[in-house]
């Protein structure tokens, strides 16, 4: 990989692919956790979670529990696959580093 | 677009640190409905030997069954929505039993070591024992862990020294309670 993923690269993006990727894949994250863990508020955070689904990345769920609406995102197998090109990538320029 | 290796180096940084958050947030929220039983258990339990003292060994064979029983369940529930904890597989309810049998073993043997106990060191033991392997834990996992261990042996402790008369039923609201709230702590974002 030569350039980096600009759907990862994004710092709010990156939090969100770092924070899923340290669960059990498949494991999912309520979005107001994901929001605690990302430092993001409620509409960037919303907004950068439905441009990582749209690219395939992770996969939204939404339902109520409790009465109330919840969200909760995983990381997709496309989506793992690509955040960790994205570590080699960095890893990579770290390497040759002169 | 290409990056320096100072920005790599940062962008690995921030990886590393929101993993780091992400997983430990994960350990919290999946130990909390765990604490939040056997807090309830131990309410149960050391209130049950308070009010029928003649009974409380079966009492707590009874919990004890019921905890292994609710810990099996707890850990099929998670799994079921994603929250499989990593290490757990289809052999998590052999685990289970080999943890209980494994404590209550090694519970045995010190008492056959060190003698005849009364039932107030009896009740005293293993929660210090359970303080202790939360601290342990806590130590790898989380400070959460830490705070919850040392607070159920310092809770422990007191109770014995200072209210031997009714330690079973400060067990039971205080160290039962000390449980009960840490699981809801451990949920907490």
């Amino acid at each position: 990989m030569n350039q980096p993923d600009n759907l990862i690269h994004q710092p709010v993006r990156l939090k969100i692919m770092a924070a899923l990727k340290a669960l059990p894949f498949g494991g999912q994250i309520e979005f107001v956790r994901l929001k605690a863990l990302t430092d993001a508020t409620e509409g960037n955070l919303g907004a950068h979670i439905q441009t990582l689904e749209q690219a395939g990345y992770v996969a939204v769920e939404k339902d109520f529990a409790a009465n109330r609406p919840r969200t909760r995102v995983a990381l997709t197998r496309q989506g793992l696959r690509a955040f960790e090109d994205y570590v080699a990538y960095l890893r990579d320029i770290i390497q040759d580093k002169p | 677009m290409t990056l320096s290796s100072d920005q790599a180096t940062e962008s690995l940084k921030e990886i590393d640190r929101t993993e780091r958050r992400s997983a430990q947030a994960y350990r919290y929220a999946y130990s909390s409905p765990f604490f939040v039983m056997w807090g309830v258990i131990w309410v149960a339990g050391y209130g049950g030997s308070d009010l029928y003292p003649h009974d409380a060994g079966s009492i707590w064979m009874a919990l004890t069954v019921l905890g292994f029983l609710g810990s099996v369940a707890i850990g099929r529930q998670r799994a079921r929505i994603g929250q499989q904890h990593p290490g757990m597989n289809r052999y998590a309810s052999w685990r289970f039993l080999a943890s209980f049998i494994t404590m209550g073993c090694f519970v045995m043997a010190t008492f056959a070591l060190f003698g005849h106990a009364g039932w107030r060191q009896q009740a005293a033991f293993v929660p210090l024992l359970i303080a202790m392997f939360y601290t342990l834990v806590g130590l790898w996992a989380g400070l959460r862990f830490v705070i919850t261990g040392i607070a159920v042996a310092v809770l422990t402790m007191g109770g014995f020294f200072f209210l031997p008369a009714h330690f079973l039923l400060w067990m039971a609201a205080v160290g039962g309670g000390a449980l009960i709230l840490a699981g809801l702590w451990m949920k907490k974002i």
